[in-house]
């Protein structure tokens, strides 16, 4: 018993954290028009957006076609092979956050009385989908070179939004049956 | 929400933020001097923000609280913004420079300097972008000025 009150525990803080963060960059986000005057680079007010310009800075063209139109060989191969390096980064970091999520979920759903399995049939399949793709993308992205990173910003966005969905589906408290055996 | 006793209040932090904006920011040439300088305002050791001016005029906290959202807010800037700007805010720092442009070019390739400008944020994967793309307009710019050097 003691053990899955220090799991529940340790989920919840994981979550937690997560939550934080997401909210935390939601708020930066807010308020700061006093900074754009005179600033030659836009900084985004909104989190989504500023999560968009992200994903569009990683995997979209604009940054390739100007290295590719201006730059010698070798700083097109040091951008590739960062931007190989960050694509791979973000990639980590969507499958922790995914895995996190659902370490939480199975804690709490093992401690309750009111399965609903098809529910967790459909989670269960959202979840391994979701690292299939994520799997996939990484094996382009490693594989398939300069190919690869041009127009993926479509792709991660959605990969993105797959996750955000996927933790609001586990986090809904009519996913989670209140009555549980923890006294 | 009550506020604390310490807490900034939202009006002080409006107006140093002002205050920061008016008498110190837009006297740099680009958003790559204030990062710059925004960073060096953040003591190594404690990771806190310090500046005599503001606090004189406002108070410590709201000092520190201005500094470090101002920070960050020139730091993600700059690290979202498209690769051919942050090699024109390079080369207009450089241009406005403190050091010789070879000597800065040549060090900052060397020892990377540019990683201690990332503020305290939350995502990781923002300030691997900022560090990465500094290195890639770092490379343009050190090709630009070998070639400028060859004619």
């Amino acid at each position: 018993m003691s053990e899955a009150l220090i799991l529940l525990a340790i989920g919840f803080l994981l979550v937690a954290s997560l939550v934080y963060l997401l909210r935390r960059r939601e708020a930066e986000a807010d308020d700061r028009s006093w900074l754009q005057e005179g600033n030659s680079a836009r900084p985004s007010v909104e989190f989504e957006d500023r999560q968009k310009e992200q994903l569009d800075r990683i995997f979209g063209r604009e940054d390739w076609d100007f290295i590719r139109n201006g730059t010698t060989r070798p700083v097109q191969r040091l951008f590739l092979k960062e931007r190989k390096g960050i694509a791979l980064s973000w990639l980590s970091q969507l499958r922790s956050q995914a895995r996190a999520g659902m370490d939480f979920h199975v804690t709490r759903v093992r401690a309750s009385e009111e399965l609903e399995p098809l529910a967790e049939l459909r989670l269960a399949i959202d979840y391994y989908a979701f690292l299939a793709k994520c799997g996939l993308i990484a094996a382009l992205v490693l594989l398939g070179g300069p190919m690869a990173l041009r127009g993926m910003a479509g792709q991660a966005e959605s990969l993105s939004n797959n996750l955000r969905g996927m933790l609001r589906a586990s986090l809904k408290p009519q996913a989670f049956p209140q009555k549980t055996r923890i006294p | 929400m009550e506020q604390r006793p310490n807490q900034p209040t939202s009006v002080a932090v409006e107006h140093a933020l002002r205050d920061l904006q008016n008498r110190t920011l837009a006297n740099l040439d680009g958003d790559f001097a204030r990062l710059i300088y925004l960073a060096s305002t953040r003591d190594y050791n404690s990771g806190r923000y310090a500046h005599d001016g503001l606090s004189f005029r406002f108070t410590e906290p709201v000092a520190e609280q201005v500094l470090a959202e101002a920070h960050r807010e020139v730091f993600v800037s700059l690290a979202l913004s498209p690769l051919k700007i942050l090699v024109a805010q390079l080369e207009q720092y450089i241009r406005s420079g403190c050091a010789s442009p070879g000597e800065l070019l040549a060090t900052w390739h060397e020892l990377e300097p540019f990683r201690i400008l990332a503020p305290e944020y939350g995502d990781p994967i923002t300030v691997q972008l900022f560090i990465s793309n500094i290195r890639v307009a770092l490379a343009i710019v050190r090709a630009s000025c070998r070639e400028h050097q060859r004619h």
